[in-house]
């Protein structure tokens, strides 16, 4: 399974690439919407994981650009902002699922396995 | 008009009683009256004896200039309309306000008008004094709401910054837990559980701060739905009754009544026990009593948390539910571990449900916790 991780915080992209790697994904990373849009055309991932707030291009956009790409993309977002509405907005942008940082691994990773099984 | 008979044989002394100037003139602007007060205040030129005189005689020249009074006098005259007053100031900074009014004799004919001045000078500087404090409290208002946004600002901010690192903190005790990083031994075992159950902490923490802000901005989202109290109220009796164990306490459920469901958050509703019953049971001694009692009253469903704890001072009783409170000096209250959040938010929570909580105690009798959930909610 392929996954691509979109954030900003390099120890982020550390905890979820070990996490991942040890559910025996195959991980590739990006640290703002801009890069992560080119990775996703190279890697062409299972999974994308966006993370909302980010330089260059904000995970909202990244992700209705990445649909507009690919419109079976199926990205989760996962953001340390708990702005009520924001789940909606991110549903409403074409996110598959919208998960609040912190996370529990078991969630996170039932929430990507069942994505790649539909 | 009635009751004006009464006034009948005290003209005189009603009109020498009136603290104001009062001076009667005719046409050739002949003074035929002055009042006792006339004579009494600062607008008098002379001490006695001014009938028959000219008003610009008796009144200083400054005043007569200032006010254009003679010329005002001569148009009630002419139209029988009274002047209905204005404010003169007068050097020395005195200020004053006069009116003219008519004395019709016969229709038509006006003979004599009256004029009524005034010493507004005393009044004018509480009105200046009243208008500065407003001004004052106007600024000190705006310059404490834009501490408070600055304040609100900064709590979501940290909320939100410190997601982050607890995740990545989080995700890594977790991996050693499911044994995703390798065996662990015992010790370290025994040690990650103590790390895990601060980051816990920690995470509660944060959550409350963000509950905070989301509650100032109105943020708070009420999802609602069909729920019954009392089965999220043993739910979290459930969870509590380990802790409450770890102090002997005991903790009880009784629900009176059949009670109807109703709308409302259940995760929500949930956090308000939650809050309720940690602080029970952190202010109730070691084998003391907890009880929950919920009532089905007609409109509302009523929830009762009594403890026989430390209780609550009055004078922090109506604060306790204000954010970041936490007690006053020497409060038994003061909560350890928390940030005076709890209360505050379960009092949010309840106002977003059109309930009402409140609180009930004693110092060293123990304290009741009381909130109601409205059946209609809509």
């Amino acid at each position: 399974m392929r996954i691509l991780i979109i954030d900003d915080a390099p120890e982020m992209l550390r905890a979820f690439r070990d996490i991942l790697e040890a559910h025996g994904c195959e991980v590739h990373a990006a640290e703002n919407g801009e890069e992560g849009l080119a990775r996703y055309a190279e890697t062409k991932p299972d999974v994308v994981l966006m993370d909302i707030l980010m330089p260059k291009l904000d995970g909202i956009s990244a992700t209705k650009k990445i649909l507009d790409i690919d419109p079976f993309a199926k990205i989760i977002v996962i953001s340390a902002v708990g702005k009520s509405g924001l789940d909606n907005e991110c549903l409403l942008a074409g996110a598959k699922k919208f998960i609040i940082k912190p996370f529990k691994i078991k969630d996170l990773l039932s929430s990507i396995d069942s994505l790649v099984a539909q | 008009m009635k009751g004006i008979e009464s006034v009948q044989g005290y003209q005189e002394e009603i009109i020498e009683a009136i603290p104001s100037t009062i001076i009667i003139v005719n046409r050739r602007l002949e003074v035929l009256y002055a009042n006792r007060n006339y004579y009494a205040k600062s607008v008098a030129k002379r001490e006695r004896g001014v009938l028959g005189e000219r008003l610009s005689r008796v009144i200083p020249s400054m005043l007569i200039e200032k006010t254009g009074i003679i010329d005002k006098i001569q148009e009630v005259f002419l139209t029988g309309i009274p002047f209905d007053g204005d404010q003169i100031r007068y050097p020395g900074g005195m200020f004053y306000f006069y009116k003219i009014y008519p004395l019709k004799e016969h229709e038509e004919s006006i003979s004599k008008v009256v004029i009524f001045m005034e010493n507004i000078t005393e009044l004018t500087r509480l009105e200046e004094e009243l208008r500065e404090s407003y001004v004052k409290l106007e600024n000190a208002y705006a310059e404490l709401k834009e501490n408070d946004e600055i304040k609100s600002e900064f709590i979501s901010t940290a909320s939100h910054e410190l997601r982050t690192p607890i995740t990545v903190i989080n995700s890594y005790i977790e991996m050693f837990q499911e044994g995703m990083l390798g065996e662990l031994t015992n010790i370290q075992q025994e040690k990650i559980e103590i790390i895990s159950s601060q980051i816990e902490h920690m995470i509660r923490l944060v959550e409350d701060m963000l509950d905070t802000s989301r509650l100032e901005s109105r943020a708070l989202k009420i999802n609602k739905s069909p729920i019954r109290v009392d089965d999220i109220a043993r739910t979290v009796l459930d969870d509590m009754r380990r802790l409450a164990g770890l102090k002997e306490q005991t903790v009880s459920l009784s629900v009176e009544g059949s009670l109807s469901e109703l709308e409302g958050d259940g995760r929500r509703i949930k956090q308000v026990f939650n809050n309720l019953l940690t602080n029970a049971i952190k202010y109730t001694p070691k084998k003391g009593k907890i009880r929950v009692i919920i009532t089905d009253d007609p409109k509302d469903i009523r929830i009762s948390i009594i403890d026989d704890g430390i209780g609550i001072a009055k004078k922090d009783q109506s604060r306790i539910f204000e954010k970041f409170y936490t007690g006053s000096g020497s409060s038994l209250i003061k909560e350890s571990g928390r940030m005076g959040l709890g209360l505050a938010i379960a009092k949010g929570i309840i106002e977003a449900h059109e309930g009402r909580i409140w609180v009930a105690s004693e110092i060293g009798k123990g304290s009741t916790f009381i909130f109601t959930l409205p059946k209609n909610y809509d």
